[in-house]
């Protein structure tokens, strides 16, 4: 599978707080705006790829977006630690001969809709349902909640404070964020001192620590690199893509085992890429790390090798390693890290609003304190 | 000094400091004033400022800007948002009437939750005591 | 029972009745109450100091103020409507206007004598506080026979807005797997699976153990001592079931496993990593008990 896949389209519907349309219309439109983009037809799609969350199955997907028959189709569990999956489930289709051309996709109304932040009160009493029942009695309710968890004990460990730890992530991607016309908070970058005085959320988590809810899709076309080749756009090179999930992992209330100051699920993601690439850290020109909340970015670049444990603050501040160039969750959108991905291809083909000159290996990552997965794309040649 | 003048604005930083001892200055025992946990069983999510160190903060603020010459002879306020530990209050003046020495000036304090304090003051301007 | 209507006139009846009568100040008008006003407020007009000083004029309720040892000629008649109105449900009070008239300063030695008269009660009145009446009062402050300053008082005599009854917390999720911890909880007991393989102890509770995969299992109760291993302070959204802001701890077992409660003893932002606790359990309504960690350090 590792390099004979690439990215040859992609395409997103705007993102909103009220799209004023039905779920299945945003996957639909960004299905057909990412074909556009990579020349295709929806004639020419055998395979769909979403995640288990998504509320519009690959066939009525299909049906509505001009599709014919499928001969793949797959969904990823764990909310936004699927978004790279898909793209490796894609590529696997495509390497073993099952698909031609795989779109992945991810559409939702969560602002105007249902909104993760609002939390939960109720649970089935599933194993998963099980799961939150350890919690919920006692009034920790939302994924802020969860993550801050984890997050005093990380700011604990290393003696640090949630401004300076946390805020210079906040304020790099809403610098990017800025000069992103796609992007929600697009001129309307931040301070370490906004970012300080923003409410609390879930303490030592403050508003500007927590990712935006956005209305949207987003979509990528994924096909053999040789097709590829004839494609209108420079292919963005599938180099390796991973899943991974630690030992006791569990989904973001990870809180019983391991030391809570790091995640054992992205260690997983990285040791196969790092291993499948035969690259590293130094290697890698952008990071496009999933951002739900600040202190989950600190951690993985700590996972990932780029800095040691507990420096990631500092890693940041001095902007070592481009960051989110489209603004993250933070400042783009929160399309459960679909648009991060997108981010990572426009990278590669040389048009970021934020380019990084000559960017020819970007790092992607999905959503973590789940289990998550991982991407290497690089130029072609 | 016209009608209209707007004074400079005063800002306080509403310490639990400054609550309990505005309440004890003005030998106001209420619990609300200085105990959280009696205030909370009142409904009050915290302590809060009594009406007294509202009215005394409100005449600073009036010889603050007309300066120890200048006489209060009249101070009527009304509370609004109570001032919890931890605001800001922000007292605005504006001049509505100058008769002579006698100046009629409006008084707004505004903290986080809205209007804390309206009023109006009479004072007589670098008058005799 | 009286009606609104009936309460309503039996309280109008009071307005024009004195509510104090040659009252007296505690103290004299002196220096030291005066510096400790301005302390208190910030206030650093020369006028309040020196051997010309005069009291700040916003001071002059302070010097009828009865303090802790109660006021001094307080008629029955205030003490009756007040009386009047707790029985009626208006238990708490705020003072939501204060309207003064300054006739001349008051000094340093100046003892002061007041009257106050019982101005007006309004009709039942609905406001955000909750629903009530207000009792306007005016008081004359006197210096021998010179009138001192005038002193119009507006409180509100209020029963408190019922507050929407609470929800009650979210429910734990029971099934075959982990229900024998809820009942050891209703039992008052914080029940551990321990493997009986390994005899690893484990939480949550799960089918088979992470350390070995055997499938059987025992429990043991918990010594029920631990510490707080990290801590979230929820203040956003609001719960219904719970009144931010407050604290929800992560706590190790002194047994080494971990399990998330809520801590009782300090307030919600005293709570700290390395807290020693032990638990303790709580009803929460009839069908609920949880286990609650008391700090003991």
């Amino acid at each position: 599978m590792n390099g004979r896949t690439a990215i040859v389209g992609i395409g997103a519907t705007e993102f909103s707080k009220d799209s004023g349309r039905s779920e299945l219309r945003l996957a639909v439109e960004a299905v057909r705006a990412a074909l556009d983009d990579a020349g295709l037809a929806p004639a020419d799609v055998d395979g769909l790829v979403t995640f288990t969350m998504d509320t519009s199955p690959e066939i009525t997907v299909a049906q509505a977006a001009g599709m014919g028959e499928l001969s793949f189709f797959s969904r990823v569990h764990y909310g936004g630690g699927a978004a790279c999956a898909t793209v490796q489930q894609a590529a696997l289709a495509v390497a073993a001969g099952v698909a031609e051309v795989v779109v992945c996709y991810r559409a939702f109304n969560e602002r105007s809709g249902r909104r993760f932040g609002s939390g939960v009160q109720r649970r089935e009493p599933s194993a998963e349902g099980a799961a939150l029942g350890w919690v919920m009695p006692f009034g920790l309710l939302t994924p802020a909640s969860w993550v801050a968890m984890a997050a005093q004990r990380y700011l604990h460990t290393y003696g640090l404070t949630p401004e300076s730890a946390f805020g210079p992530v906040a304020v790099t991607a809403r610098r990017h964020a800025a000069t992103n016309p796609a992007a929600y908070f697009h001129g309307r970058p931040i301070t370490l001192a906004d970012h300080a005085s923003s409410r609390w959320i879930a303490e030592p988590l403050r508003l500007l620590d927590c990712c935006q809810e956005t209305d949207g899709g987003q979509a990528i076309v994924v096909t053999s690199l040789e097709r590829a080749r004839d494609l209108p756009h420079p292919p963005a090179v599938v180099a390796a893509a991973a899943q991974g999930s630690g030992r006791g992992q569990e989904q973001m209330t990870g809180f019983h085992t391991g030391d809570l100051t790091g995640l054992s699920e992205s260690a997983v993601v990285a040791r196969q890429l790092w291993r499948t690439t035969g690259l590293g850290p130094a290697d890698i020109d952008v990071g496009i790390l999933y951002d739900h909340f600040t202190p989950f970015v600190l951690m993985q670049l700590e996972e990932y090798g780029f800095c040691a444990r507990g420096e990631a603050a500092y890693f940041v501040a001095e902007d070592r390693l481009p960051l989110n160039t489209h603004g993250g969750q933070l400042g783009e959108a929160y399309l459960h890290g679909m648009n991060g991905i997108a981010e990572g291809v426009r990278q590669i083909r040389g048009t970021s609003v934020n380019q990084v000159a000559g960017a020819a290996r970007a790092l992607v990552t999905a959503g973590t304190g789940v289990p998550t997965s991982g991407l290497v794309l690089t130029a072609d040649g | 000094m016209r009608t209209g003048d707007v004074l400079p604005p005063l800002t306080l930083a509403i310490t639990r400091t400054l609550i309990v001892a505005g309440a004890i200055a003005s030998r106001d025992y209420q619990d609300v004033h200085h105990d959280p946990e009696l205030a909370r069983r009142k409904g009050s999510p915290d302590i809060f400022m009594n009406i007294l160190t509202t009215n005394g903060l409100v005449g600073r603020y009036l010889t603050d800007h007309f300066g120890p010459t200048a006489v209060l002879r009249k101070l009527s306020i009304r509370l609004g948002a109570p001032n919890y530990p931890g605001d800001t209050m922000v007292l605005t003046g504006t001049i509505e009437q100058l008769d002579g020495d006698t100046a009629t000036v409006r008084v707004i304090g505004t903290n986080g939750i809205g209007a804390h304090v309206t009023g109006t003051a009479v004072l007589t301007l670098g008058g005799e005591r | 029972m009286h009606t609104d209507e009936d309460l309503t006139e039996r309280l109008k009846a009071f307005e024009g009745r004195p509510a104090a009568t040659e009252g007296t100040g505690k103290d004299p008008v002196n220096l030291p109450m005066i510096r400790h006003w301005c302390e208190a407020l910030g206030d650093t007009n020369p006028a309040y100091s020196g051997p010309d000083a005069i009291a700040p004029p916003t001071m002059l309720q302070a010097w009828t103020m009865g303090g802790l040892s109660g006021h001094t000629g307080r008629s029955a008649a205030y003490d009756e409507l007040l009386g009047l109105l707790d029985a009626a449900g208006c238990t708490s009070v705020v003072a939501t206007d204060c309207e003064q008239e300054y006739d001349r300063p008051l000094r340093p030695g100046d003892e002061i004598t007041f009257d106050t008269v019982i101005e007006s009660v309004s009709d039942r009145k609905t406001t955000k506080l909750g629903s009530g009446h207000f009792v306007t009062t005016r008081t004359d402050i006197r210096v021998g026979p010179d009138l001192a300053g005038t002193h119009r008082f507006r409180i509100l005599k209020y029963a408190p807005a019922a507050r929407p009854e609470k929800p009650p917390r979210p429910r734990p999720v029971v099934n075959r797997d982990n229900a024998g911890f809820w009942e050891g909880v209703r039992d008052r007991k914080l029940l551990l699976q321990r493997c009986t393989a390994c005899a690893a102890p484990r939480h949550p509770w799960l089918p088979g153990c992470n350390a070995c995969g055997g499938l059987d299992w025992d429990t043991v109760e918990a010594s029920g001592e631990g510490t707080v291993y990290s801590y979230v302070v929820m203040h956003h959204p609001p719960f219904p079931a719970f009144d931010p802001p407050y604290a929800v701890a992560l706590i190790e077992l002194a047994e080494g496993v971990r399990m998330l409660g809520n801590v009782i003893g300090v307030p919600y932002d005293k709570v700290r990593i390395g807290l020693p606790v032990r638990v303790e359990f709580r009803e929460h309504d009839d069908e609920s008990t949880l286990p609650v960690w008391r700090v003991t350090g």
